[in-house]
């Protein structure tokens, strides 16, 4: 599961180790990604995940919870107004 | 998603790295370490953080305000159990998160706008940014109050909350920033220690769980303790929170077991502190504790000192600061991962603020909002924050559902999707939740309305 390959990339410009011997630099850098996943490197985390498709029933579902969550926060906070008075 | 062996495919690039890429990297080149060395005592110590820092975040100031304010009211007796089975219901919903984060490696608001759409996604973080608003006041609030024990104002409690949300995200990375919080989170136990203080009789502790006596008085202040005291342990803060720390912090599948262990433990200790709280207000019982309405107990500090000595108030002072400073970074942190991760740009603590401009300026843009409202004059602050439970609660089972969603997910989760007893009992929580918010709400509204009558 971990990335145990070479690594070549320019994205450490910032690096102190840049100012170095590159080559230490280099398995340095490498030694250092080998310890994550490749799904969670960044440029991968960015993709996004395909979409999931939602029935008729769970998406009907959705929306009916989600339509009473907002009335009765409606309600609570004019309560809470009201109690202010 | 399930993890890509890179073996598996040698001919495939690697994508390029980034600054938090190789930062991430560090912390876990420790973990294999450990792991590799058998150090278990160690990779314990390096995977926790997220579930304890959940657990003791939502022990905040309105939290511990209100089961010291259960306490004072109707004593140890129903309360003490329910905290407890408060947060076992709390650890099913964190667990989903936590291993939803390690396996993914994505946060919450992000999987739900990418896998349901982005009406979802930004429905969620509108909910998510409320409650974070209206509980960050009363943070500042609690702050306020245990301060004002030492006759200091809301000046000092604001500058405390912002210097300390600034401190902690000048780090640049994740670990040292989940550090700083873990070590102030720990001085939750303050309120295990005013608790102690107040000498109470171990055997009502003990008696107490028994779940008897039963909270007396209207439906509507029954609905009333049960949402807000819910509120008060599961809110929607802390899914955002746990699953992107967890994904922040590197986690992955092999780390699930200790991710369960990191919120077994704060499960276990915000139970125990939340107890101590309700046992340090309970002091208060027979000493007209039940004057004490919600968050008029602003006096609380005060009331403990004279009933039990001057150390308990302090201890309960210095309590309610540390409850609402670390509640203030911890949710400010999960509005900013949900900010970053709606807009789509980077949302870590690993990113410098130049490469996470929108994390960074959504943390200390939301902790700022919630100081502003704190200055203004004759706001209604103790309201808000009495109030501030309630709405989570309310708002809460929708997160729930989507988050039993991205559990059962096989797509992204593979192996690691829900078993029957954990949907058994996650559907049972949401329905509970449900239930008791929803009543609150809707019982409240019809007596404001004069529907029906008290």
């Amino acid at each position: 599961m971990k990335t145990e390959a070479l690594v070549t990339n320019d994205a450490h410009q910032s690096n102190p180790i840049q100012e170095q011997d590159p080559h230490a630099q280099e398995r340095l850098k490498d030694q250092l990604i080998m310890d994550l996943e490749r799904d969670q490197i960044v440029a991968e985390t960015n993709r996004p995940v395909p979409r999931a498709s939602l029935g008729a029933y769970a998406t009907a579902g959705l929306w009916a919870l989600r339509v009473f969550v907002v009335l009765v926060s409606l309600m609570v906070i004019y309560t809470f107004i009201d109690q202010l008075h | 998603m399930a993890s890509t062996d890179i073996s598996a495919s040698p001919g495939l690039a690697l994508p390029p790295l980034t600054e938090e890429d190789t930062v991430r990297s560090w912390d876990r080149s420790r973990v294999h370490d450990a792991r590799r060395h058998n150090k278990r005592w160690y990779l314990l110590w390096l995977l926790v953080g997220p579930g304890i820092l959940a657990m003791l975040g939502e022990n905040d100031g309105p939290s511990m305000i209100a089961y010291a304010s259960d306490g004072a009211q109707y004593g140890l007796g129903f309360f003490v159990p329910f905290i407890g089975v408060l947060f076992a219901m709390a650890f099913v919903c964190q667990e989903m998160c936590m291993r939803v984060g390690a396996v993914t490696h994505r946060g919450y608001g992000e999987l739900v706008l990418q896998r349901f759409g982005r009406l979802w996604g930004w429905f969620g973080a509108g909910d998510l940014t409320l409650t974070n608003l209206v509980t960050l006041v009363g943070e500042f609030v609690s702050i306020r109050v245990g301060l004002a024990y030492f006759h200091l104002g809301s000046g000092v409690a604001v500058a405390l909350g912002l210097t300390l949300v600034v401190f902690t995200l000048s780090g640049g990375r994740y670990w040292r920033w989940e550090r700083i919080v873990l070590g102030m989170a720990l001085f939750n136990g303050l309120f295990l220690l005013a608790a102690i203080l107040v000498k109470p009789h171990l055997g009502a502790v003990v008696s107490s769980f028994d779940f008897t006596p039963f909270p007396g008085g209207s439906f509507n202040t029954l609905l009333l303790l049960l949402a807000s005291t819910i509120g008060a342990t599961v809110t929607p803060w802390m899914i955002f929170f746990q699953q992107s720390a967890s994904a922040d912090k590197g986690m992955t599948p092999d780390d699930v077991k200790h991710g369960r262990y990191d919120t077994a433990i704060g499960a276990v200790l915000a139970a125990i502190f939340g107890i101590g709280a309700l046992i340090a207000g309970a002091a208060l019982l027979t000493h007209n504790g039940a004057g004490i309405q919600g968050f008029a107990g602003a006096g609380f500090p005060e009331a403990l000192k004279h009933v039990s000595g001057p150390a308990a108030g302090t201890v309960f002072a210095l309590g309610l600061i540390e409850a609402g400073a670390v509640a203030i970074l911890t949710i400010s942190a999960s509005t900013a991962y949900a900010a970053g991760e709606c807009v789509g740009v980077s949302h870590s603590f690993n990113s410098s603020p130049r490469d996470a401009l929108v994390f960074y300026a959504a943390n200390v843009g939301v902790a700022l909002l919630a100081a502003a409202v704190i200055l203004i004059p004759g706001a209604p602050l103790l309201s808000i924050a009495l109030n501030a439970n309630v709405l989570a609660t309310v708002l809460l089972p929708v997160s729930l559902v989507f988050m039993v969603m991205l559990a059962n997910d096989r797509g992204l989760m593979g192996s690691w999707v829900n078993r029957r007893s954990t949907n058994a009992i996650g559907i049972t929580v949401i329905a509970f939740v449900g239930l008791c918010g929803a009543a609150y709400g809707i019982d409240s509204f019809l007596l404001t309305v004069h529907i029906i009558g008290s």
